[in-house]
């Protein structure tokens, strides 16, 4: 039975179109959606959000049913995208995700609790150090946290455990769909060796949200933040205290041939 | 806070306010706000926010090519990629983390410092470059 429950990669670096493949493919999408996808000046950007798309409207298809021309997807205000169409129970609370960075993109979706999701791939500052680099993140960690970055080890480490706590941090602000204005110095993560994380808000720890992070390859790594919506009592929702779902790779050639 | 209004200029600290999208039926947190010092991302948005803080000089040439310099360095945009006072941050493939570095560059080339809300009405890179140049403006006078 479905469950509404997605969590999909694509590994972009695999797909390389020619012209002609890249047109075909960007004609499955409404004019906005191109015009958005064509705005962007670097190929690779274009490519993520090409496939970003792919996803999305993939997912809703297979999940939902919606046939690919009727799916509606818009965006807020700050940018998050969501399902415009309107859903009956079970899945009236239906929402998803999506990112990329470096060579994935993926999606994640959830039935009732809101999901984000965040992919980080690690990249060694070029024109400056590492802790240079982490630097001019310092006002968006809490002092506990840099001091775990700090106490990492070698520059490579920092940088990694850096890189972490970013990609919690903004699996969270993108689930809640706030943009990039929101306060991060306000998130403060726990965790045991990146398990049983779980998230303080303004010193307070919040018992409904959830937390993932998984390494991809040894340059990135994904975040899922799901958390149960206000009206949602903690005793009804036995998803939060579920194992984390796995990912699966799909790839584009795949995605497009189940379109029709 | 540095505030630029006419001629003027105040410093105060002034909370800022965010208030989140009520998401698909979800309503999650109304509005919350925090007083004093920057503790949220300067956000280049894809469409400007209203902005009660009008800019009110444009950029010199020297300072929007020191902006362009900058932004393609930091974005690591191809040779051939053209960046102008009308390029959008958007489309140039900026990311939160890019959006901090890219500020905090600035910041560091100029001697100055971009406050939020000011950062919120940055399009494209012509904004930032007449923005920076009323802060440096601003800082001499």
């Amino acid at each position: 039975m479905e469950n509404g429950v997605r969590r999909w990669l694509v590994n972009v670096s695999q797909w390389n179109p020619s012209e002609a493949q890249f047109a075909s493919v960007i004609s499955l999408f409404p004019v906005d959606e191109q015009t958005a996808i064509t705005r962007y000046i670097k190929f690779e950007d274009k490519k993520r959000a090409l496939v970003s798309r792919l996803l999305q409207y993939s997912l809703v298809h297979e999940v939902l049913g919606i046939p690919f021309d009727k799916i509606i997807i818009h965006r807020t205000a700050e940018g998050k995208p969501y399902l415009k169409n309107s859903i009956d129970f079970p899945f009236s609370n239906f929402n998803f995700n999506v990112s990329h960075h470096g060579d994935y993109v993926g999606i994640a979706s959830e039935p009732l609790c809101l999901v984000g999701l965040d992919i980080v791939s690690i990249t060694t500052p070029k024109q400056e150090t590492e802790l240079e680099f982490i630097n001019n993140f310092s006002p968006y960690l809490t002092v506990l946290e840099w001091k775990n970055i700090a106490h990492a080890g070698s520059s490579e480490e920092m940088l990694a455990q850096f890189y972490r706590y970013w990609c919690l941090k903004e699996a969270f602000v993108k689930a809640i769909g706030a943009g990039l204005g929101y306060g991060l110095r306000r998130l403060e993560f726990h965790h045991t060796n990146w398990t049983g994380i779980s998230v303080y808000i303004d010193g307070v720890e919040s018992k409904k949200w959830r937390f993932s992070l998984s390494k991809l390859d040894e340059k990135h790594w994904v975040s899922i933040a799901s958390g149960l919506p206000n009206k949602a009592d903690e005793l009804c929702c036995s998803n939060l205290s579920l194992p984390e779902l796995g990912f699966t790779f799909r790839t584009v050639e795949e995605l497009i041939s189940n379109v029709n | 806070m540095a505030s630029v209004t006419g001629t003027a200029i105040s410093i105060s600290a002034r909370p800022s306010r965010r208030s989140l999208q009520v998401f698909n039926g979800l309503s999650v947190v109304k509005s919350v706000s925090f007083a004093g010092q920057r503790k949220s991302i300067p956000s280049i948005r894809s469409h400007p926010a209203t902005s009660r803080f009008r800019v009110s000089c444009a950029a010199k040439p020297e300072t929007l090519e020191k902006v362009c310099n900058i932004v393609k360095k930091q974005l690591a945009l191809p040779e051939n990629a053209t960046v102008a006072g009308h390029s959008k941050f958007a489309d140039l493939g900026a990311d939160s983390l890019d959006t901090v570095e890219v500020v905090m560059g600035l910041e560091e080339a100029f001697g100055i410092t971009v406050e939020e809300d000011s950062a919120q009405s940055i399009v494209t890179v012509q904004d930032a470059a007449d923005l920076i140049e009323d802060l440096v403006c601003a800082k001499s006078a």
